[in-house]
């Protein structure tokens, strides 16, 4: 009676984590609670149909699930909570999706009444074709993707046993040189593996790229890699160069200026998603060979058409890589029906207590208007209401006091308005780089910032993923999109590569005091805090007085 | 009944010894001691009531047929079988064809060996006497049990011989028994007898039925296990013709057949019923837990019930929902509770109406009235948790109120409403009580399986059951002939229809969705209750995980595992159920979670309290923070508006600080210090207030001066800023008492404006002048008289052209009353008085009573006609509207 859980009756699970049986309990409950906060005493972790459905995928069962909750609950555990986790599981299972010698792709079921509830649904008869049996139902192999997704939604998760395609074997291997993968990694990539598809979640700068290669290096196949931006193709075609066998030959760029298609290829989302004429000329990317692997970086942008795609790539492997499983639109169940479930997932806290992250100071600078700008405030229009406050003069001045505070580091400026960074740069003498700087430019000036010819750097939005800035080590945002969690983690992930000296890293956010821009802070800030990440706040007038 | 046949059982014949055998059930009676006396009594209390004189009395009584179907309905299946096998068996029988009639041919010794308990049953209760050589069934249970065509037996048998034949020609029944392969008889009687003879002897039926053709065996396997009446046609089929030609079927009417009683019993292998059911459905047990895992689950529950129901009565300490006109609270105010309780509207249901049954919560009794906590929730409260729900647990004990009919409907389809009227049940508080004991005679810590549970009651109770094994062949015969109806609920001025009919249409058991068991052949009340017990007393911790809890087994006085006893010394032994409720409080208190006095607060701005809290900790928290998550710990959250809300409550940010601190057992994060300081800032920076006019000056001295004038107190100024004062008087009174003052003010307007003091006249809005609003009529014009004028005539010759016509028709020729209308009736007596004529009137006195007079009319006025009556011979007055019609008389009359 004296156990580190809580179970709450909205299927929250308190986790105290200064509890000696903290650990045991963490391991117990992790395959099927989702991490929800991390905050310094106790976790919160929350049971949902998707992770049970998960921790089902994964071989757990409703009874290992009520041992873990009834053995370390400090309380009796609600007895409805327990019927409910026993229901839902079972839920999964009773259809699976699997290779019928003759008919192809077969949906079965061990319990007529379902097969019978979901065929009945409308939603469900286009994707399916005869009844072979009162079990058995086939179903168009080009909507395996489609059948699993509107299953899950029907709350009848099947399961897929229909296995994967090799695809075109190509040998591929680590290059463990004077470096291996980390534990954390070698996990992601087993659980992946183990999985056959699925997700990984690593906080930025954990080298989510690693496992990428791992599970290349697992594979030995032909793979396809799909990234946000050139730049980020270009990063992970240099990590891939350096630590696998690959060489520059077997990998192409297929983007907007460069149409390869080698044994592994790296494409951006931006070019499969390029519409014209109605159609998606390169989609055919995805058939131009016989792929045994795809991977998704910074799986919560997949863009929606990309979902589409995807839908019709279920017989081969999918890996997933992101840093936040939050996506603003909550599609978060089409990433585990369509990409699949999450097979890793480890806390920020846990990483940077290993080491792997540098730990990051986060502050809050809290801005004082002037009067004139509050009144101008004031009377804006509501749609320019948070441009105004997240660009005021009185900021830059802020801005600028923090940089000379950390003159001699290696600082990144971070903003969402192109006028508000060109002014920043012209008075921090620094240079901008945008969404109009080419690409040339762009990998020019990250260069010189990392081998310390620059020292400030002003950056937009076209920075937020995947660039690797080892060096930086103060990062200032000074506005964002709106109240986006997901970017504010993205933008600290750009601090938080270790260090070579172990130091700490900054991370500044300078926000208008009593404006709009104060609530999109607090919102952007949720998903650091419940990492662990602990915003400090501070006056801007007390930096100021210090400067 | 006979009322001859009911004298016969209660009445005592003179000169009966008691040393012989009874000869009356009153004799029978008066021959058991009074522990026997008493056993009846004890069963069937409504022979009680008022206590009978004597004890032939008591026997009438017991005879009545509301009392005996009373008694019929509280048997448990097996003695309610015994009860029908004697139904159909001769009367009286002997003990041996009772036992034959239940086992079969074949015996069964299970039965054997239960039927002496049941007959002791059916004794004890009266219902059975006499000796075991002549087993009597009372003749009022013999009626109902009996198969008769309007009342098909439970046992799916029909008739005896003797009754089929009843109606049948002496001829016909010469020819069964020929037809049969029997010799002719001299009477009617004896024919009968030999066919009955024949039908019961196993040997020689088998022979009979060996020459049947095989689909006359058909046709009689299709009867034999009842129903036993099939349709014919006029010219049946030669299997159907067969069968009837030997008696095998009797006619009942002319399209339809009956298998007598004997030949059935003979095709059943002597059985009554298809299955005797002598044991109770055993309890089987679904799972077994340690049972310190069910307590400590119960326990959990329990606490959860007593924060459902703070937080249910919390949400309505500003006033509840209105009571609806029928009672009750409507179904959008049950959802709104619900979504505050975050469960289902059948489990909001029941949290209300277990806080009305408590006395928690009434209706105000206010002219608008609504519901809302009663003082008694406020004592209830500052009780130990513990006894807080021991105080619940007992009120839901015996409650007849059921909530799991909230939402059905009742038997004239109004919605049943939560708190409503109409959600009373009888039955509910035994059936609750019995299900739980039920489940306390496994060993602790076992869950029984909720359809064994449900098949021991109905077992238990048959009749109240609804649908019942033994009478479902009964109850299958729908679109039959017979009507399907079981038993002795039909029968009129009983309470059992109550099982099946009206609330079947009704929400079907387990409705509370959490968990409860989805159980098949749950419609009737009874089981529907059960059910419903299952789910409620897991929500209130009386179960934990399916299985009975320690405290709940010393509710229910039931003998408590050793550790549980000894922790109950000096908590007094007795039965009643304060005393029972009080030792299970006892045994709750250590398994509840103790209360925490601290709380974790987190960089995030929340804050964990990782147990229950205490209340003045929970209340201040609940000011500050907002509850993010409840269960065994709560969640906060602490927002801007939270830390507000606290302010306006009249805490300083101070204070917060030092309640934090105080209360956290982990450093106060910094941006929750900085939130608090943050909100206090800006807190009260504008400040609101009321002021009815107010005084402005460019010179500050001036309203100084003002201000330190004696004589400005009654003005009440304030000074809001230098040149500003307020006052709390209106703009006219300040004007006049600075003016008083000696100072000359002038008005201001909204706009700044100074306003001119120019007297103006006073005027209204537009308004209409009043229309005029005469005492009568108008005065009539020239056009208007006129046309009713030419009305009038054409009237008055009319109707004077009718009268002179009539006289024929109105006289009556048999001497009747005369019939006119009542304006013919006041024309005619208005001219007979004015003639001086007499008239012949019919005229109906203040008795009602009718005659015919003849009078004359002498005057008419306000309503009545006075005149000289010559049948009184007398000057009377009669009413007018009495005057039935009016006739002249022939003149040669007069």
């Amino acid at each position: 009676m004296n156990g580190p859980l809580i179970v709450q009756s909205d299927k929250t699970l308190l986790l105290e984590v200064d509890h000696e049986l903290a650990e045991a309990c963490r391991r117990a409950i992790a395959p099927f609670a989702e991490l929800e906060r991390a905050p310094e005493h106790i976790h919160t972790y929350r049971v949902t149909p998707l992770g049970l459905w998960n921790a089902r995928a994964a071989g757990h069962d409703a009874e290992q699930v009520v041992d873990a909750l009834v053995e370390f609950s400090r309380y009796p555990v609600p007895h409805a909570l327990l019927v409910d986790v026993a229901e839902t599981m079972a839920r999964y299972g009773r259809l699976t999706l699997s290779k019928h010698p003759s008919h192809g792709l077969v949906l079965t079921t061990t319990d007529r009444p379902v097969l019978e509830e979901i065929l009945r649904s409308r939603k469900v008869q286009p994707l399916v074709g005869e009844r072979i049996d009162p079990d058995t139902v086939a179903v168009h192999p080009s909507e395996r993707g489609q059948i699993k997704q509107t299953l899950l939604k029907l709350g009848w998760p099947a399961e897929d046993l229909a296995g994967y395609v090799d695809g075109e074997a190509h040998r591929i291997d680590l290059a463990e040189d004077g470096w291996a993968l980390r534990p954390y990694q070698k996990q992601a990539v087993e659980g992946f593996w183990h999985g056959g598809s699925g997700v990984v979640v690593l906080p930025c700068g954990a080298g989510k790229t690693l496992v990428g290669a791992g599970a290349m290096a697992q594979a030995k196949a032909t793979t396809l890699i799909l990234v946000t931006n050139t730049v980020s193709a270009r990063q992970w075609k240099h990590e891939l160069v350096k630590r696998t066998s690959l060489t520059e030959d077997e990998i192409g760029e297929y983007s907007g200026t460069r149409k390869e298609i080698r044994p592994v290829t790296i494409a951006t989302y931006q070019v499969l998603t390029t519409k014209r004429k109605g159609v998606y000329p390169h989609l055919e990317l995805f058939d131009s060979r016989d792929w045994g692997l795809i991977v998704y970086d910074e799986v919560h942008l997949l863009p929606a058409p990309v979902f589409k795609f995807t839908a019709d790539l279920q017989a081969r492997r999918r890996l997933g890589l992101t840093a936040t499983l939050v996506r603003e639109d909550g599609r978060e169940s089409d990433v585990f029906s369509l990409i699949g479930p999450k097979r890793f997932d480890a806390p920020w806290k846990e990483i940077e207590a290993q080491g792997y992250i540098a730990p990051a100071d986060c502050v809050e600078v809290r801005v004082n208007l002037t009067d004139s700008e509050r009144l101008a405030y004031a009377t804006a229009e509501t749609e320019e209401k948070y441009r105004f406050c997240a660009t005021t003069a009185t900021k830059r001045k802020v801005t600028e006091a923090l940089v000379r505070k950390f003159a001699g580091q290696q600082i990144l400026v971070i903003g969402q308005y192109i006028d508000q960074l060109d002014e920043l740069g012209e008075h921090l003498d620094a240079p901008v780089i945008k969404g109009e700087t080419s690409n040339a430019q762009r990998e020019k000036l990250f260069d010189a910032f990392r081998n310390g010819e620059i020292s400030v750097l002003v950056v937009s939005k076209v920075a937020n993923f995947s660039i690797d800035l080892p060096e930086a080590t103060v990062a200032i945002q000074v506005s964002g999109t709106f109240g986006s969690r997901q970017e504010e983690a993205q933008r600290l992930g750009r601090v938080l590569r270790p260090k070579a000296d172990g130091h700490q890293a900054h991370f500044y956010s300078v926000v208008a005091r009593d404006t709009i821009d104060q609530d999109f802070a607090a919102h952007r800030q949720r998903f650091l805090a419940e990492q662990g990440y602990a915003y400090r706040i501070m006056d801007a007038d007390q930096l100021l007085t210090d400067d | 009944m006979g009322i001859g046949e009911l004298a016969r059982e209660a009445h005592v014949p003179a000169g009966t010894g008691a040393a012989t055998a009874p000869r009356t059930l009153a004799e029978a009676l008066r021959a058991r001691g009074d522990e026997g006396l008493a056993a009846l009594l004890r069963a069937r209390p409504d022979l009680l009531s008022p206590v009978p004189n004597d004890l032939t009395q008591l026997a009438t009584r017991a005879g009545t047929r509301a009392s005996v179907v009373r008694a019929l309905e509280r048997l448990d299946r097996f003695t309610l079988q015994t009860a029908e096998a004697l139904a159909v068996a001769p009367d009286p029988a002997p003990y041996p064809v009772l036992l034959a009639l239940l086992t079969g041919d074949d015996g069964d010794p299970d039965v054997e060996a239960a039927l002496p308990r049941a007959v002791e049953a059916l004794r004890e209760q009266a219902l059975v006497w006499g000796e075991e050589d002549r087993l009597r069934l009372v003749r009022t249970a013999r009626e109902l049990l009996a198969p008769s065509p309007q009342h098909p037996s439970p046992t799916g048998l029909g008739p005896a011989v003797v009754e089929a034949t009843a109606g049948m020609s002496p001829g016909r029944i010469q020819e069964i028994i020929a037809t049969a392969g029997l010799p002719a008889t001299h009477d009617p009687v004896s024919a009968v007898a030999a066919l009955t003879e024949l039908f019961t002897d196993r040997e020689r039926m088998g022979e009979l039925l060996d020459t049947a053709p095989s689909e006359a065996l058909t046709v009689l396997d299709r009867l034999v296990w009842g129903p036993p009446y099939g349709e014919v046609t006029a010219d049946p089929a030669p299997p159907v013709r067969w069968l009837r030609d030997r008696g095998l079927l009797l006619p009942v009417s002319t399209r339809t057949v009956v298998l007598p009683r004997e030949a059935a019993l003979h095709l059943r292998g002597g059985r009554a019923h298809r299955t005797p059911e002598p044991h109770p459905p055993a309890l089987s047990v679904l799972r077994e837990y340690r049972p310190q895992v069910v307590d400590s689950a119960a326990a959990g529950q329990a606490y959860t019930a007593l924060a459902t129901v703070e937080d249910l009565l919390k949400s309505w300490d500003r006033g509840g929902p209105p009571v609806l006109r029928a009672g009750g609270i409507s179904v959008r105010e049950l959802k709104r509770v619900a979504a505050t309780l975050d469960v289902t509207e059948p489990v909001a249901a029941f949290w209300l109406e277990l806080c009305y049954g408590a006395g928690l919560l009434a209706s105000d009794g206010e002219a608008d009235e609504r519901y809302a906590p009663t003082p008694a929730y406020d004592d209830w409260l500052d009780l130990p948790a513990a006894e807080r729900w021991s105080r619940l647990v007992t009120a839901w004990l015996t409650a007849t109120r059921t909530p799991g009919l909230v939402g059905g409907q009742d038997a004239k389809g109004r919605t049943l409403s939560a708190l409503g009227a109409d959600l009373d049940r009888g039955a509910a508080p035994e059936v609750r009580r019995r299900v739980l004991t039920l489940q306390a005679t496994l060993p602790p810590g076992s869950a029984a399986d909720p359809e064994t549970l449900l098949a021991r009651l109905r077992w238990e109770r048959p009749l109240r059951g609804g649908a019942t094994a033994s009478a479902g062949a009964a109850g299958a015969r729908g679109g039959q002939a017979a009507p399907a109806r079981t038993g002795p609920e039909a029968s009129p001025g009983t309470t059992g229809t109550t099982g099946g009919t009206g609330y079947g249409g009704g929400r079907q058991g387990g409705g509370y969705g959490t968990g409860a068991p989805t159980l098949a052949s749950t419609s009737d009340l009874r089981s529907r209750i059960a059910v419903w017990t299952l789910t409620e007393a897991e929500m209130l911790g009386i179960t934990g995980r399916g299985a009975l809890s320690t405290p709940a087994r010393a509710l229910l006085n039931l003998p408590l595992a050793e550790a549980a006893a000894d922790a109950l010394t000096g908590v007094g032994g007795g039965v009643e159920l304060s005393v029972a409720a009080s030792r299970a409080a006892t045994l709750l208190a250590p398994l509840l979670p103790e209360p925490v006095d601290h709380v974790l607060l987190q960089a995030d701005l929340t804050a964990v309290a990782p147990g229950p809290l205490q209340r003045p900790l929970a209340d201040m928290l609940g000011v500050l923070a907002d509850v993010e998550s409840k269960g065994g710990a709560t969640v906060f959250r602490f927002t801007p508006g939270s830390v507000r809300r606290a302010l306006d409550a009249g805490s300083t940010a101070s204070d917060l600080h030092d309640f934090l601190t105080a209360h956290s057992r982990t450093p106060v994060p910094q941006p929750l210090s900085y939130l608090i300081d943050d909100v206090a800032r800006r807190h009260g920076h504008l400040r609101i207030g009321a002021a009815s006019a107010y005084v402005r000056c460019d010179d500050d001295a001036l309203l100084g001066e003002i201000l330190a004038d004696k004589r400005s107190a009654s003005l009440r100024l304030r000074r809001l800023a230098p040149t500003v004062l307020a006052a709390q008087t209106d703009p006219a009174s300040l004007l006049d008492g600075l003016r008083s003052m000696g100072y000359a003010p002038a008005a201001e307007s909204a706009e700044g404006d100074v306003l001119v003091t120019r007297t103006d006249a006073v005027r209204t809005p537009a308004r209409t002048a009043p229309a005029p609003v005469p005492d009568g009529p108008p005065a009539p014009d020239t056009t208007l008289l006129a046309a009713a004028v030419r009305a009038i005539r054409a009237g008055d010759l009319a109707s004077t052209a009718v009268r002179k016509e009539r006289p024929e028709t109105t006289r009556p020729a048999d001497g009747g009353l005369p019939r006119t209308s009542p304006a013919e009736t006041l024309a005619t007596v208005q001219a007979a008085a004015m003639t001086g004529s007499a008239v012949w009137i019919g005229y109906v006195n203040a008795e009602g009573a009718a005659s015919q007079r003849v009078i004359a009319p002498v005057r008419v006025e306000g309503g009545f006609v006075t005149g000289y009556d010559h049948t009184a011979d007398e000057v009377r007055t009669y009413p007018l509207h009495r005057i039935t019609g009016v006739a002249e008389l022939a003149d040669d009359q007069v």
